[in-house]
């Protein structure tokens, strides 16, 4: 007699972190102690951007063909869409290479979450907010470094308000620095721990209910994988859009 | 309130209020892809910079339901 399934297993199990790696149709890989599969994701997917962007960078064309022409699309994007509109011209440059790091690196965790051996790293709420730690490093530090502490003070509390609201402005700008950095952390994480219940709920519901529900759930399961696909790329493009916005509005606030 | 009721709890007020925190999902998204489409009717050539902002905000917008819905999803078996 099979053991009863449990829906609410079968979900936590599929976008949990584990020390065991399933792999279909082998039997599942122990990790050791350091190690779990989402930590293995993480080093996957590094090494594959490295191994990308150096085979890349080497080509050294004129006119990018193929891969680097594909690559080269979101660099220019990024580069002249999002950072050199919201950082200036010739900071914006310098700080192109980190965006494009986040980018590709949030893109690629996002899509291996979506080939059935991998799992979704970017579903551990650690990683995004270590994310995000990093963006308000980048924040706050950056302009201490640029300004001292009256950079800081001028960013939080523009120089024209009367002097009544400087406490409350100041409680608030120093509040909504915090919540900035947590609501990216949380929109990431969030977006593709949800898509990925709905998939693994619809999946259980054929499991469960048998063949002829099956034939209803199993369509929309595949439908909400393609729409996982463009939120993947539109989770990826708004953490670093949002974090350019907020870097620049920091560094050159224009109240 | 027997003890059936009360155990179930969390259950029951994770449904509700992610039933309720869609109805303000659904007017928000609503009315961001209402004042796309009226701006392109009134100036067709700014469709792609519409179109960028349009799909940001629709994300800002969604992701607080989807903070909500991993709330309640926390409610459901806290």
């Amino acid at each position: 007699m099979a053991p009863k399934f449990d829906l609410n297993d079968f979900i936590m199990h599929h976008i949990g972190d584990s020390y065991e790696w399933h792999i279909p149709l082998f039997s599942p890989i122990h990790l050791p102690h350091f190690l779990t599969v989402h930590m293995l994701m993480l080093m996957i997917g590094t090494a594959f951007l490295l191994f990308l962007m150096l085979g890349v960078y080497r080509k050294q064309d004129r006119v990018p063909t193929g891969i680097t022409n594909f690559i080269e699309f979101f660099v220019v994007y990024i580069r002249d869409e999002i950072v050199v509109p919201n950082m200036g011209q010739e900071e914006g440059e310098k700080f192109t290479p980190m965006f494009c790091s986040f980018f590709f690196f949030i893109l690629l965790l996002n899509l291996m979450g979506l080939i059935p051996i991998f799992s979704t790293a970017t579903g551990n709420i650690n990683l995004t907010s270590g994310l995000a730690f990093l963006i308000f490093v980048l924040m706050v530090g950056g302009t201490l470094m640029r300004g001292g502490i009256m950079g800081m003070w001028h960013a939080l509390v523009p120089p024209g308000i009367p002097g009544w609201f400087v406490p409350f402005m100041f409680v608030i700008e120093v509040f909504l620095l915090f919540v900035r950095c947590v609501a990216l952390a949380m929109r990431l994480f969030a977006n593709m721990i949800a898509g990925h219940i709905v998939i693994t709920a619809f999946l259980g519901l054929c499991i469960l209910f048998g063949v002829w529900a099956g034939v209803l759930a199993f369509p929309m399961a595949v439908l909400f994988y393609c729409m996982e696909i463009f939120v993947c790329l539109l989770q990826a493009f708004i953490f670093v859009l949002l974090s350019a916005i907020f870097i620049g509005h920091m560094y050159h606030p224009k109240h | 309130m027997t003890p059936e009721t009360t155990s179930h709890l969390g259950q029951i007020s994770a449904a509700a209020g992610m039933g309720l925190s869609v109805v303000g999902l659904g007017v928000g998204v609503g009315l961001i892809f209402a004042s796309f489409i009226q701006g392109i009717a009134r100036q067709p050539e700014l469709e792609g910079k519409l179109m960028t902002w349009t799909l940001v905000g629709a994300a800002i917008v969604e992701g607080i339901a989807i903070f909500a819905a991993i709330m309640c999803f926390l409610a459901i078996h806290g």
